[in-house]
């Protein structure tokens, strides 16, 4: 008895060891120079002593007793771009000797959360996870914390905005000075099921009903259209025996619904051209006057095309938010969804995917027509021009001037934004972090191998597909121009509410897009037409 | 004297709710008046300075080289701009299509879910109120709605109308994906939660009449409804005003439900004016916009309750 009372302390006490020792050890430091840090559930990430900088070593708690509030969209330990922030912070609390507060907000809530903080001064938060589209109500307020010092002193973790795109540098700064830490990378590209159209049967079944081969992937959306129609009501997939649609779409007001259709409609009203000027490559406002071009024809066309390929999916995704549709195209209920980088990693979650290996990606496709807004005449073409994005929010850490702390908080934002940790963090989906920068992007493009993102359990072919599409999408000659204006949330929160309506079958594209455009004009009156213009032609790049 | 020191410890006594009724009715109210004929602008002018760093016993705190620290102060300058736009803010109401919608989907929310719940409580205020088998336990069950918070309630609901694999989705009824239906929605959850507070004040309002009034009016009486359109409701007309104006001014503000239920979607068939107003104030910014449209709200709320206690005035008398 006293044997197994002896043998019962020792054991108890080699496991409050062992507990201790995993708790206090989330950084290994080695002789020659190697660091690993190490997450709560083992997961291990390899950088070096230069890689943190000069701040961090052995025995330094340089921010010993400071604490850090840090704001992000709710998705718990496990979600989207909340997620990491709780990977990192023992890691981080380690490192400094600080204490950091994840304040979780609901997406609805906290540009509003944010907001009240900064215009009443309180202080309350030193960081936010911000949307690129919320700069222009914080920047030129003089709310935003500039971090470009920082980033050349050495001392803080190394990461550069080089690893980035143009189109996704431009998104972290502000009339040439850094505020946004690298962190997530927004584009939508197109998601498609690769058995289902490679499946000979379904594609003799096509050629017979539409009179031509069924092109894989879809070069045009009016190609797209007539395939998500063809499949559409028909049980195409193994994984139920219900019949299965054409295209899912996230279409709830308030829950990001708009991305849609600026991704969708970019090709149907961009006038392509080599330079940007009152014609060419415009898309939301007319850069000598600021009147609103989102009900131009190509912009109607586009919404009746979006109403079109609607009716291809479940009527319910009008109530739908990203998780249920993501979460539908990923029990294999749809050919298409075009979304977020979210959905290709989402894919390879076996635990929530039953497409893994199946799930290819592209470019999203064209239209065969656009709108000239020089000539204001449609012009339909044979080879429509691909039109990249940086639709979403391309989420990341924004530095608060209220901040007593702004060194500590760099350096957690920049601990996240090293080379490792940003591989790592794309190749986990429910990270939320969508890859973007070269280092993610596979040789020869970029830097990674394919056997770093096969180790992280992708499908070859998968992955192959997703990375050469978010490359394609980020390096495009034409673009869609992104909004970084003050009220660019209230912009959009109008357009959102119209578009509602125009898919819920309350009023037509025009009317929507007509009353958004007659909005568009109040608000812009408000804010003041002049400054708007300064900030609109300083954003998308009109000289 | 005496009447001096009475007087005296009457203000006293007054004072706590004078000052909480100042802090928390009357100065928001001056405030948002105030604000609507303003536009508000606030911006900051910052600029920044190196500063040795400091432990907490004042001494310098040294790098890893034995350098010493240095940390960024941030001089803050918080400039507010208030420029009197007069009633501008009041005039965009009249022209406003939001509003106007905003306007409409409230209305018909108050038209159809105020009475509904009135006539729902009254009916089972009567049923209640017989020999019932279980009636405490029934009861007890009956008022559970009431004690849930409006916002779980809409969550609660957000899945039960769930379309696709949803307890209901077998119905093929769009609940959330049409505008008609989601007003419907909405109109529902408001519905299931408030009628047990309709249902309890009318009970306690039946149990309150005299037995011997309703033994005496029994006899005279030959049917049911006689019984009830000549002696129930018109001793239950003074509860069914007050129950009748406090749900209409609660119905008013309808908020919580479609902002969890609908996010006021889809497009704006379940945008009330008060989701109108806080999209306006806390999303937009817009604060004196958001004020005129609190404002306009009320005095509609004020008008009503007027007219009511009007009313409740006469059936009193």
């Amino acid at each position: 008895m006293k044997l197994f009372k002896s043998l019962g302390l020792f054991v108890s006490a080699c496991l409050t060891c062992g507990i201790a020792t995993a708790a206090d050890h989330h950084v290994k430091w080695h002789d020659d120079g190697k660091v690993d840090l190490v997450m709560e559930d083992g997961t291990t990430i390899s950088t070096t002593r230069e890689e943190l900088g000069s701040l961090f070593g052995p025995d330094q708690k340089p921010f010993d007793g400071v604490s850090i509030s840090v704001t992000v969209n709710s998705g718990g330990p496990k979600g989207g771009i909340s997620g990491p922030l709780y990977s990192f912070r023992p890691i981080w609390e380690e490192l400094t000797g600080g204490k950091l507060e994840i304040v979780e907000l609901p997406f609805g809530e906290h540009y509003t959360k944010m907001m009240l903080d900064l215009r009443n001064g309180t202080g309350q938060y030193d960081a936010f996870m911000v949307g690129a589209f919320w700069y222009g109500d914080i920047v030129p307020n003089g709310y935003a914390f500039p971090i470009d010092d920082f980033m050349t002193t050495g001392e803080y973790p190394q990461w550069t905005y080089d690893s980035m795109p143009q189109s996704l540098k431009t998104l972290h700064t502000w009339e040439g000075v850094g505020y946004g830490v690298l962190n997530d990378g927004d584009g939508q590209v197109l998601y498609y099921r690769r058995d289902a159209l490679a499946n000979p049967e379904w594609r003799a079944q096509f050629k017979k009903e539409y009179g031509y081969s069924m092109p894989v992937p879809p070069k045009t959306w009016q190609q797209m259209l007539d395939i998500s129609n063809f499949f559409n009501g028909k049980n195409w997939d193994s994984n139920d025996p219900d019949p299965d649609s054409g295209t899912v779409l996230h279409l709830k007001v308030g829950e990001q619904g708009h991305y849609h259709f600026q991704s969708l409609s970019a090709s149907f009203a961009i006038t392509p051209g080599p330079e940007l000027d009152q014609y060419h490559n415009v898309y939301w406002f007319d850069p000598t006057n600021m009147k609103p071009l989102i009900n131009s024809p190509g912009h109607v066309a586009a919404l009746e095309f979006l109403q079109e390929l609607h009716k291809t999916g479940p009527s319910a995704q009008v109530g739908w938010s990203l998780g249920e549709a993501w979460d539908y195209f990923l029990r294999g209920k749809s050919v298409f969804v075009f979304s977020w980088g979210d959905v290709g990693s989402l894919c390879q979650d076996t635990s929530r995917s039953k497409i893994q290996g199946v799930c290819a990606s592209s470019i999203l496709p064209s239209s065969d027509t656009y709108y000239d807004h020089e000539t204001k005449k449609f012009v339909k073409t044979t080879n429509p021009v691909k039109v990249g994005n940086t639709t979403g929010g391309s989420w990341h850490g924004v530095i608060s001037n209220y901040s007593a702390n702004p060194e500590a908080t760099y350096s957690l934002l920049s601990l996240m934004a090293i080379k490792p940790a940003s591989i790592w963090l794309a190749q986990n989906g429910w990270t939320g972090v969508d890859p973007g920068f070269t280092y993610q992007f596979l040789e020869p493009q970029g830097e990674a191998g394919l056997g770093d993102y096969l180790d992280a359990g992708w499908a070859e072919a998968d992955v192959k597909d997703y990375l050469k599409a978010y490359y394609e999408t980020f390096f495009a000659d034409t673009f869609l121009p992104y909004l970084r204006i003050p009220g660019s949330f209230e912009y959009w929160d109008i357009l959102d509410k119209n578009l509602s309506a125009t898919m819920s079958g309350e009023i037509s594209a025009k009317q929507a897009l007509d009353s958004t455009a007659k909005t568009w004009e109040q608000i812009t009156d408000r804010l003041g037409r002049d400054q708007q213009l300064g900030y609109y032609q300083s954003a998308i790049g009109y000289k | 004297m005496k009447t001096h020191r009475n007087t005296k410890a009457r203000f006293v006594f007054l004072l706590p709710a004078a000052i909480w009724v100042l802090t928390f009715t009357i100065f928001p109210l001056v405030y948002s008046l105030y604000i609507s004929v303003h536009k508000v602008e606030t911006k900051m002018n910052v600029s920044r300075e190196k500063v040795p760093m400091l432990d907490a016993s004042g001494n310098p705190v040294l790098d890893a080289k034995g350098n010493p620290r240095t940390k960024i102060k941030i001089n803050r300058e918080k400039i507010s701009t208030w420029t009197n736009i007069g009633f501008t803010n009041f005039k965009r109401l009249v022209d406003d299509p939001q509003v106007h919608s905003a306007i409409k989907v409230t209305s018909i929310f108050v038209l159809v879910a105020v009475p509904s719940q009135l006539v729902l409580g009254i009916l089972l205020a009567l049923l209640f109120n017989q020999r019932l088998w279980a009636r405490s336990f029934l009861r007890a069950v009956m008022l559970l709605p009431i004690f849930a918070t409006p916002l779980a309630v809409g969550y609660l609901f957000f899945t039960i109308f769930y379309e696709e694999g949803g307890p209901l989705g077998f119905l093929g009824v769009p609940f959330l994906s049409n505008p008609d239906w989601a007003l419907f929605s909405v109109i529902l959850v408001d519905i299931w939660q408030w009628t047990p507070f309709c249902f309890l004040v009318f009970l306690a309002a039946l149990q309150g009449i005299p037995n011997e009034l309703m033994e005496a009016a029994k006899m005279e009486s030959k049917s049911k409804w006689g019984l009830f359109a000549n002696i129930i409701f018109p001793m239950l007309t003074p509860t069914i005003v007050i129950v009748l104006l406090l749900r209409l001014a609660e119905a008013i503000k309808l908020f919580d439900i479609p902002f969890a239920l609908t996010g006021g979607g889809p497009g704006v068939a379940t945008q009330s004016m008060s989701f109108l107003a806080f999209r306006t104030g806390l999303r937009y910014f817009d604060l004196g916009y958001a004020s005129a449209m609190s404002y306009c709200l009320l005095i509609i709320v004020m008008i009503i309750v007027t007219l009511f206690f009007r009313k409740l005035r006469q059936s009193y008398a």
